[in-house]
């Protein structure tokens, strides 16, 4: 409560507990000591023929139950914020409190983390018990697209154990990919083509492992518009996130329905940036995981 | 006077003790409520909220329509596991521009409230057509009429828009005309996605230090 809206909102939070608390007192005090039992001895009403009000009084634990829930209240609300603007002696803050556990926990990390950070991938790949965690972070990161297994799914998201990475497979292009993500764009190409472009490009990259024929019709229309990101071969970038097109390894597919499809309309894979949900020991966990 | 006779008294009237029970259980009320009412922090947006545009407004009523906070919460609370798992616990000047707020209170499924940018808009397509397609062990319903019903049929946006002015978010005309035409050809999905896309981008860690 350190942020009242006026110093009235704050004065009134102090008067009204402590008033609340002053009468709690004044009425426990007074109903076990404030008594006088000589005064009390009045003529007292009898109901029911013999039902009268009795003069025992109250157990005493019971006041000092309640007696010394008041002074727990008081001490409370002098260490911690609850008095209006008033902070507290211990001058505790939610905030703070999620903040020093928060360091807490980095600390108790740090020098785990350090040793991790300092060692070679190899050595990490190496630890049976580092990659268990680095599986773990994958299923919990990574599975959600590319599977349980890494396998990808959906066609959509790739494969993590074939050898044609996309966005290439070194440790550095990995940890790029993980912290920065991706974004495939490779743009629609049926108006520039024409139906009858794309159905003789498709079958150029359909065929194109295997070897196409110089004479191939969509040969020339293949180096006028993909060389640039797909190269001359057809090999592809990984700067740019353009695949090899002359494997067997496609990820929206590689039949002529696919390819055809793919020309259509583009595709604009997306892998998320995880730099700000990850930290640096993560990271290189799962890239030790996948890089080989 | 002392206790017992203020006791007996306010036993033997009625109206008396009626006063007296709802006087002090008004105290409670006076001290918790009121000066939070005139709290500024609690209606100060942080400094990335904004309101939702039309597309995003419209996928919130489709959260709430398909009942998503029934099994998702949007509040990441302070502690460390959370903030782990999630990201930086929810601040109350994120929420100023919901309403009603969708913090929930069940997590069958996870927090969505740091959801934003943590899956492509793909995944989120085909998890919420079937979900087991990603994830294979996922109890999530699927909801596959999303892709077939347009967005601009949820309701009036205009009206919607609006009605949320007069309540001091700050849309101004042209966005209230533009909304209509901001819906074109959106689909439910594309509506949802895009407010799935935008939870939780109302707080930056710069903001940290006002903590």
């Amino acid at each position: 409560m350190a942020d009242m809206p006026s110093g009235f909102w704050s004065g009134w939070i102090i008067a009204l507990t402590l008033s609340s608390l002053a009468g709690v007192a004044w009425l426990v005090w007074s109903i076990y000591y404030g008594r006088d039992l000589q005064e009390e001895s009045e003529v007292e009403p009898v109901w029911d023929e013999d039902l009268e009000e009795g003069h025992n009084p109250p157990p005493l634990w019971w006041f000092w139950m309640l007696f010394g829930a008041l002074i727990f209240t008081l001490v409370y609300i002098m260490l911690f914020p609850g008095l209006g603007n008033y902070s507290g002696v211990l001058n505790w803050s939610q905030g703070k409190r999620v903040a020093d556990s928060y360091e807490d926990f980095q600390a108790n990390f740090a020098e785990a983390r350090a040793e991790v950070l300092n060692m070679s991938l190899v050595e990490i790949q190496n630890d049976l018990d580092l990659m268990d965690t680095a599986e773990r972070l994958f299923r919990r990161e990574c599975s959600a697209c590319h599977g349980p297994d890494g396998r990808g799914q959906a066609n959509m998201f790739p494969n993590l154990h074939d050898v044609d990475w996309q966005w290439g497979a070194s440790a550095e292009q990995i940890e790029q990919s993980i912290r920065g993500g991706r974004n495939a764009n490779m743009i629609a190409w049926q108006a520039i083509l024409g139906d009858e472009g794309v159905e003789q490009v498709a079958d150029y990259v359909v065929n194109l492992r295997q070897g196409v024929d110089e004479s191939h019709p969509g040969r020339a229309m293949f180096q006028q518009n993909c060389v640039a990101c797909h190269g001359m071969d057809g090999t592809g970038n990984p700067a740019l996130g353009a695949p090899n097109l002359t494997d067997n390894i496609w990820l929206y597919g590689g039949d002529m329905d696919a390819v055809r499809e793919t020309l259509q309309q583009g595709r604009f894979g997306v892998m998320p940036a995880f730099g700000e949900r990850l930290d640096d020991m993560q990271i290189k966990l799962l890239i030790a995981l996948l890089v080989r | 006077m002392n206790g017992l006779t203020f006791h007996r008294k306010v036993e033997e009237n009625t109206g008396l003790l009626i006063f007296g029970i709802l006087f002090v259980s008004a105290i409670g009320g006076l001290v918790q409520l009121m000066p939070v009412l005139n709290q500024e922090s609690l209606e100060t947006a942080t400094a990335n909220t904004r309101p939702y545009s039309a597309v995003e407004l419209t996928g919130r009523d489709i959260y709430i329509r398909e009942g998503c906070s029934v099994c998702h919460s949007q509040q990441v609370r302070p502690l460390v596991a959370e903030l782990e798992r999630y990201g930086p616990y929810s601040r109350a000047g994120e929420f100023v521009y919901d309403r009603p707020f969708l913090w929930g209170s069940k997590r069958t499924g996870p927090d969505l409230h740091r959801l934003a940018g943590k899956y492509s808009d793909d995944w989120h397509r085909i998890h919420l057509l079937d979900p087991r397609a990603v994830v294979e062990n996922s109890i999530m319903p699927a909801y596959p009429w999303l892709a077939e019903r347009a967005a601009s049929e949820t309701g009036n946006i205009e009206a919607k828009m609006t009605a949320l002015r007069r309540l001091g978010h700050p849309y101004t005309d042209e966005e209230i005309a533009n909304a209509e035409s901001d819906l074109e050809g959106v689909m439910e999905i594309d509506a949802l996605i895009a407010y799935l896309q935008m939870l939780g981008t109302g707080y930056s860690a710069e903001e940290e230090s006002g903590e």
